[in-house]
């Protein structure tokens, strides 16, 4: 949990992966593209004297990433978000199998998602009905500019894609998780186009679409539709590190984002190992609104919002009970593993031992 | 190399018209943004050397901004053959080789959906709403009120003695106001290029869709443009990081980048 003002801050990280990017596993010189690209975009954002080297970056398996992500409590629970690019990585790049590695050994800290890709038509389907008898799956995350065969995308309302949301809805798989974020290479950009989102959004009111990167660049789409639709959110993954070396732009940002969708509907999100909680929960907030913006906007980032924000919105999507949480993780593995038990003991002074 | 040849072009010219070309997606100069490496003059022959930010720049914007390089260069007097070369990017071959032989993007780009029009649509459509915003403030600052401004005509615009400045005529010609004439400049240049404005009767400003704004909806368009003015320049964030990340990896350091730009200015 992060410390300010003397409270204590659960941090959900809804945007992690484990995934493998070794050589041995790219079949395919998308796969290469797509590393070197997420490279890049990690070595921008991330503090210089933090940086990782590209070996490490393609895999680094379980251990590390346990780590990364509790051993300074930097977050108490994750959300692993699958990608999995099965034409560019033997294996595929980052499965609902692959994480499953570390969700089902600690359950108690991790929510597994999985996917689906409508291209698949009936075996696609199966394979998201096993997703949810395997693993009781919450919610999905889509990858609408995936590669398959010859196609090089698909949309969020296309008439198949809304047979699989029927099935979500059916399951009751209610989280939705469209990635709308940067041009990633070899992925053509016109497949990150936000607006099927709308479509989508008011034809499955009981579903919660949580659109992944805030539809950068198309912020302008983004929060324009998520104003109209009420179960839109916004995953912060790729805004949130601005605040390290863009903090001007981070507060203008976040600015928009709270007028227009308001505080209860903004999801934290590290995308690790893009870059990296142990880091990034401190600088997104330690993050301030300039005083220009808080006039403009008549918008805060103080205690209240940063506790939903970092935890409680995603809490509330995925029926985490926070409190009952911090009392298992006084006593859980992790919290053995690295010492964390008095870190959530109670607030209360401990009752008398009589 | 000096700047100027017996009858080429100077290489000042040259640097004017490569500056109207702008990064479609963030509405900004491609010799502001640095994107310009190199300008070589050989007599009525010029050549541009460009690199973008990261190699993996959508290859549609790539071609745009060196197409639009080749064309605003070849328009020069006395320039016979313009070559833009652009380096250091995923499909540099297929655009060098497209867009110096004047081939349509679909022909360099079989495996792409088509021409770049509809993308290119798209921005424009955008930096018209960003630059409304930038005009529009300067209205509010000025003291006219919404209704008035989403009532204005190009008619209603005239430059006055001083160039930078414009006088907005109120009230049946009543009344003049005047502002600043740079922001409105900016917007009528691209509103005319969308054709959201195209006789002087049209209505000057618009909403996103294009629709004339009610009075009642001001406020929200003006959130709205400065919405997509807020969206460029964070793209514009995420494209400056990405160049400084690769300018330490190349090991190339800024300073070299530096030089060329001065070179540039001064040369």
């Amino acid at each position: 949990m992060y410390q300010q003002d003397g409270e204590s801050i659960f941090v959900i990280d809804a945007h992690v992966h484990l995934w493998d990017a070794s050589e041995e596993n790219i079949v395919h010189e998308g796969g290469e593209e797509f590393i070197q690209c997420f490279y890049d975009y990690h070595t921008t954002f991330t503090p210089e004297d933090l940086q990782w080297g590209m070996d490490e970056y393609r895999k680094y398996g379980a251990d590390r990433m346990v780590r990364d992500l509790f051993e300074d409590a930097a977050a108490d629970m994750a959300i692993f978000q699958p990608t999995y690019l099965s034409d560019f990585y033997e294996d595929g790049f980052n499965t609902t199998h692959q994480n499953a590695e570390l969700a089902t050994e600690y359950p108690e800290r991790f929510v597994l998602n999985g996917s689906f890709d409508p291209r698949d038509g009936e075996e696609g389907m199966e394979h998201l009905e096993e997703l949810h008898e395997t693993y009781d799956i919450q919610g999905v995350k889509l990858y609408t500019a995936e590669w398959r065969g010859e196609s090089k995308g698909w949309r969020l309302d296309d008439e198949e894609a809304f047979r699989f949301l029927e099935k979500c809805s059916e399951l009751g798989i209610e989280n939705i998780h469209p990635h709308k974020g940067p041009t990633i290479r070899p992925l053509n950009r016109d497949a990150f186009d936000v607006k099927d989102v709308d479509d989508a959004a008011s034809s499955f009111s009981e579903l919660n679409f949580i659109v992944e990167h805030v539809g950068l660049p198309r912020l302008d789409d983004f929060c324009w539709i998520a104003g109209q639709e009420p179960n839109v959110y916004g995953g912060l993954a790729v805004a949130a590190p601005f605040a390290q070396n863009r903090p001007g732009k981070f507060s203008e940002i976040m600015s928009e984002l709270l007028w227009w969708l308001g505080e209860d509907r903004l999801l934290f999100g590290s995308d690790y190992a893009l870059w990296n909680p142990d880091w990034l929960v401190e600088e997104v907030m330690e993050a301030e609104l300039t005083q220009e913006h808080r006039a403009e906007y008549g918008v805060e980032w103080d205690l209240e919002t940063k506790k939903k924000v970092m935890g409680e919105n995603a809490a509330k999507l995925y029926d985490i009970d926070v409190e009952e949480k911090k009392a298992q993780f006084r006593e859980d593995e992790i919290s053995r593993q690295f010492g964390l038990e008095d870190h959530y003991a109670s607030e209360e002074p401990a009752a008398a031992d009589d | 190399m000096t700047g100027r040849t017996s009858d080429g072009p100077s290489r000042e010219a040259v640097r004017d018209r490569l500056d109207r070309v702008t990064d479609p997606e963030l509405d900004r100069s491609i010799v502001e943004l640095e994107y310009v490496d190199a300008i070589e003059i050989d007599g009525d022959r010029v050549t541009v050397h460009v690199t973008l930010p990261t190699a993996w720049c959508s290859p549609a914007f790539a071609w745009m901004m060196t197409s639009d390089a080749r064309e605003e260069v070849e328009r020069l007097p006395g320039v016979a053959r313009t070559r833009v070369f652009l380096r250091e990017h995923m499909h540099d071959a297929e655009i060098n080789r497209g867009v110096n032989a004047g081939l349509p993007f679909e022909d360099a780009f079989p495996d792409a959906d088509g021409a770049v029009d509809a993308v290119r649509a798209e921005l424009d459509r955008k930096a018209r709403i960003a630059r409304q915003y930038d005009a529009v403030e300067a209205l509010l600052e000025a003291g006219l009120n919404p209704e008035t401004i989403v009532s204005l005509r190009p008619r209603d615009l005239e430059r006055t003695n001083r160039g930078d400045r414009v006088a907005v005529y109120l009230a049946d010609r009543a009344v003049g106001v005047s502002v600043p004439a740079a922001p409105i400049d900016d917007y009528l240049e691209k509103a005319r290029e969308t054709g959201a404005v195209d006789a002087p009767t049209d209505v000057l400003f618009r909403t996103p869709e294009g629709e004339p704004i009610d009075p009642e909806a001001f406020d929200l368009v003006h959130r709205r443009a400065r919405l997509t003015q807020v969206n460029m320049s964070g793209q514009g964030g995420i494209c400056d990081g990405l160049r400084e990340a690769r300018e330490k990896r190349l090991e190339r350091t800024p300073s070299v980048r530096r030089r060329s730009g001065l070179l540039l200015d001064f040369e």
